[in-house]
């Protein structure tokens, strides 16, 4: 078979990561009396998924509370930037204690 | 989905992100670039579009729940990242084909056979711009790299760029990063691909084809610019197939467009740049992702009366799902695009229609019956709306989606006159039309202007 022989000595193609890598957030060791937000992008059936995951916790967890996506709009559309720009601020008004989102289908 | 769980990690306050079956391995790429490689995730089994209620329920229920409660209970496991290593090393020696072996090993290749990067060949590119090799020219999603001058002469080498075209490779890449345009959703499932239009004096004295054969491979800048763009999506941004990029079906990158501005002067028709704010004579890129086109054969007739019809037709026909972007998930960020042949364009003018003449042209024709319109939003496209008066009430459309009760009236599919873009390119001499269906704010029109080294004539001459 031909080949061309010359040598090459090539760089890296790619970009570097900027992002540091962070620590995911401390876990709770029950969900009994905690808030749980629903954070949702609009899509793929989000609304039905998370009256079962709200059905299904509070079974589990009697005391656990809930904050509903209609309380924080889209996560994903034109307003996606402000609206997770302002998400700490408002979980923290809201009390949330942890974060349920969807939908990524 | 994942950046909103992102931002709650960060505050402090652990998340749990449902995700459907086919898409747990974009989950774990994309939460990388994140900077929490390990964002815990819930199995959503299959895909919840497909399932009945009782199907659904069952899923998330027997499945779900226990992956959520987890999530939110357990510590997420450990992930070891690897070093990168520095722009100027070099990484690899070998003769061409090894080379190209190990970029499609690792890849950093789209299959293609690519001209080896040396630091010779990357410095040649260097000489076309007056910007710091180092400079980060933006922070690309979703793996959050630095997009370099470097790197961007790199991936120019390797799609088979010539040195000289690094002025619009380097405004690319401005673009690309432009947060209007959402580089973020180039890995979502409709795969849209840009459309890149060149406008200005640099567009001709780099030679881009603007006449016969505009969109297909043939011309060195049409054809290699557009590869970059794609390479730069995969070596810069990080979009990788069966990983972040999501495509369903996809499409190979689209070859660059420029428009026939000798026609356009001669009618007094702005340029689609002018149209996005870059200044008279000045030269510019604009960008915008679409999912298709359609090609308008035979727009025959001497007047726009004859003629716009036919075109605004197709246009519309072209825009089915993408009305998400009108009302629902972007609010007005719909832009479809009208490409026009000269002779159409010369044409349409001839007959006393400006360029803001034919867009509102297609403001007023391209419509269809609200009822329609609602069906693609609630009942084709799974969005929350189901009465497009609702959105006017809530003052995400404008009224003219809400004018009567009727739901036989007709509305249009963009929420203002200017949001259709009309471009002039193609054989000058054919009476053919095409048109694309935008994807708004999954890849947004947006344009900038081209910034050019000092000396760049003396600098052309080199090569020249």
């Amino acid at each position: 078979m031909l080949r061309n022989t010359d040598t090459y000595d090539v760089v890296w193609p790619r970009a570097a990561r900027q992002m540091e890598i962070a620590p995911a957030a401390r876990r709770h060791d029950t969900l009994e009396g905690k808030t749980v937000a629903q954070l949702w992008d609009y899509l793929f059936r989000g609304d039905e998924v998370f009256d079962h995951l709200e059905r299904g916790l509070k079974e589990r967890y009697p005391t656990i509370k809930f904050v509903s996506w209609r309380d924080f709009g889209s996560t994903h559309g034109a307003d996606e930037r402000q609206v997770l720009a302002e998400l700490p601020s408002k979980m923290e008004a809201l009390g949330v204690d942890a974060v349920i989102s969807g939908m990524g289908c | 989905m994942l950046r909103a769980s992102a931002a709650a990690e960060k505050a402090g306050i652990p998340s749990s992100s449902l995700v459907c079956e086919g898409f747990i391995g974009q989950a774990c790429t994309t939460s990388v670039g994140l900077g929490l490689p390990n964002l815990p995730v819930a199995l959503v089994p299959g895909h919840v579009g497909t399932q009945n209620a009782e199907e659904l329920a069952d899923n998330i229920l027997s499945v779900t729940l226990h992956d959520v409660i987890s999530n939110l209970t357990e510590p997420p496991a450990q992930v070891l990242t690897t070093a990168d290593p520095a722009p100027r090393d070099i990484i690899f020696s070998g003769d061409l084909d090894e080379i190209n072996r190990l970029f499609l090993d690792n890849e950093w290749s789209d299959g293609l056979p690519i001209i080896p990067p040396t630091t010779e060949r990357v410095e040649a590119f260097l000489f076309f711009t007056d910007r710091d090799p180092d400079e980060i020219l933006a922070v690309l999603l979703p793996d959050s790299r630095s997009a370099t001058v470097w790197s961007v002469a790199v991936n120019g080498v390797m799609a088979g760029c010539r040195p000289e075209y690094m002025p619009v490779l380097v405004t690319l890449i401005e673009a690309m990063g432009d947060p209007d345009y959402g580089v973020e959703h180039s890995g979502n499932t409709p795969g849209g691909e840009t459309l890149i239009t060149v406008n200005g004096p640099l567009a001709s004295q780099l030679r881009f084809n603007n006449e016969q054969g505009v969109l297909r491979d043939g011309f060195q800048p049409n054809t290699a610019v557009g590869r970059f763009w794609r390479l730069a999506l995969r070596n810069l941004a990080g979009f990788l197939l069966h990983k972040n990029d999501k495509c369903t079906f996809g499409n190979t990158w689209r070859v660059v467009m420029a428009e026939n501005e000798e026609v356009l002067k001669k009618i007094g028709w702005p340029t689609v740049a002018q149209d996005l704010g870059i200044a008279k004579d000045r030269s510019s890129v604009s960008i915008a992702r679409y999912t298709g086109s359609d090609l308008i054969a035979s727009a025959t007739g001497d007047t726009g009366k004859k003629i716009l019809p036919y075109l605004a037709d197709a246009v519309l026909k072209q825009n089915t799902w993408q009305l998400v972007f009108t009302i629902g998930t972007s609010p007005g960020t719909l832009r479809p695009l009208l490409v026009l042949s000269p002779i159409l364009a010369e044409t349409l003018a001839k007959d006393g229609w400006s360029k803001a003449d034919v867009r509102q042209y297609l403001y007023d024709h391209c419509r269809l019956p609200a009822w329609q319109f609602e069906r693609y939003l609630g009942e084709w496209t799974d969005h929350p709306i189901n009465d497009l008066k609702d959105e006017v009430g809530l003052r995400r459309a404008p009224k003219v989606f809400a004018e009567s009760d009727d739901r036989e009236r007709m509305v249009p599919i963009t929420f203002n006159p200017n949001d259709f873009m009309v471009a002039v390119s193609g054989d000058p001499l054919r009476t053919n039309a095409i048109t694309f269906a935008h994807n708004g704010i999954l890849g947004y029109t947006v344009a900038r202007e081209i910034d050019l080294p000092k000396d760049w004539e003396a600098k052309l001459r080199t090569v020249r």
